[in-house]
């Protein structure tokens, strides 16, 4: 897949993960495991872009004796998810054009 | 391996990176093999599945821009006594020339890359105009000049686009690969000013 298309993409797949209720690493790779094959180091990046632009904080907590870092989405990754939608809304319409004239020859 | 062991091993790889950058990455595994453990997994598996340092640590090369290895290199790693500061700014006419001249280099490395790139897609812009206007002016000689005249110039356009096709192919095919031998030679550059010391 295209470098950056896939770059977007997982942005956004992980923003969906933490959007219901705030996450943490581990839990955020289980959790999207069905769909992509996410590698620590891919999140960690993810994780720190999204942090940068604004789009999670961060914040830690005790569990189980040690600390964990929980990821909670902001408006602006609220903002980006829709954005998404709306773009691939486009996407899928041009998609199916595709198929559908595909089919005609 | 156990996890304090490969968390030791990353650090001594990465010791040429920024502290800060590289504590919060060591806290980062720490936390997922911790819950890759209290998710039943021994150990051992959690941090095999993390994979092993040496591939962790290219990972995360390719994510830090080169600039930032570059300048964790330079600064020295304990205080400058005076004279060694002296010695530095006496000598800055030789050690910044030389460090100018050595970005310099790289750089036009770059640069010449990528400028043959540019240059192989003008070749192929200026083939397909010249198969095209050779063509025209084929048609125009048919009439003016005949038919054998304008027959072989028009063959001759004709063999030029075909060899512009497959020019094409080649631009492609070069393209790409230039593309990919600068993105190596700059994970070649970040992982040698890494490797240094702890080699």
């Amino acid at each position: 897949m295209d470098a950056q298309l896939k770059r977007g993409l997982l942005d956004v797949c992980v923003l969906t993960a933490i959007k219901t209720e705030d996450s943490y690493g581990y839990k955020i790779i289980k959790d999207t495991k069905p769909y992509v094959e996410l590698s620590e180091s891919t999140l960690y990046t993810i994780l720190k872009r999204l942090e940068n632009a604004k789009m999670l904080t961060v914040y830690t907590a005790i569990h189980g004796g040690r600390l964990r870092k929980y990821y909670r989405i902001t408006q602006n990754g609220i903002n980006r998810i829709n954005e998404f939608k709306k773009e691939w809304d486009e996407v899928i319409s041009v998609y199916q054009f595709i198929i559908k004239e595909g089919k005609k020859q | 391996m156990t996890k304090q062991e490969f968390l030791d091993t990353l650090k001594i790889k990465l010791s040429n990176l920024p502290k800060k950058e590289v504590n919060e990455r060591l806290n980062f595994y720490s936390e997922m093999i911790d819950d890759k453990i209290e998710d039943g997994l021994s150990e051992e598996q959690a941090v095999l599945e993390i994979g092993t340092p040496d591939k962790v640590k290219d990972e995360i090369i390719k994510d830090i821009p080169f600039y930032k290895i570059a300048k964790e290199k330079i600064k020295p790693k304990r205080k400058l006594s005076w004279w060694e500061v002296t010695l530095i700014v006496v000598g800055a006419p030789v050690w910044f020339s030389l460090l100018i001249a050595f970005l310099a280099v790289i750089f036009s490395l770059f640069i010449s890359a990528y400028a043959v790139t540019v240059s192989l897609w003008a070749v192929f812009v200026s083939l397909i105009a010249l198969s095209v206007c050779g063509f025209l002016a084929g048609i125009i000689h048919l009439f003016i000049k005949g038919f054998f005249n304008g027959g072989a110039i028009i063959g001759c356009s004709i063999f030029l686009m075909g060899l512009t096709i497959l020019f094409f192919y080649a631009c492609k095919f070069l393209s790409v690969a230039i593309f990919k031998l600068t993105k190596k030679t700059l994970f070649i550059l970040k992982k040698s000013l890494i490797n240094k010391e702890n080699a």
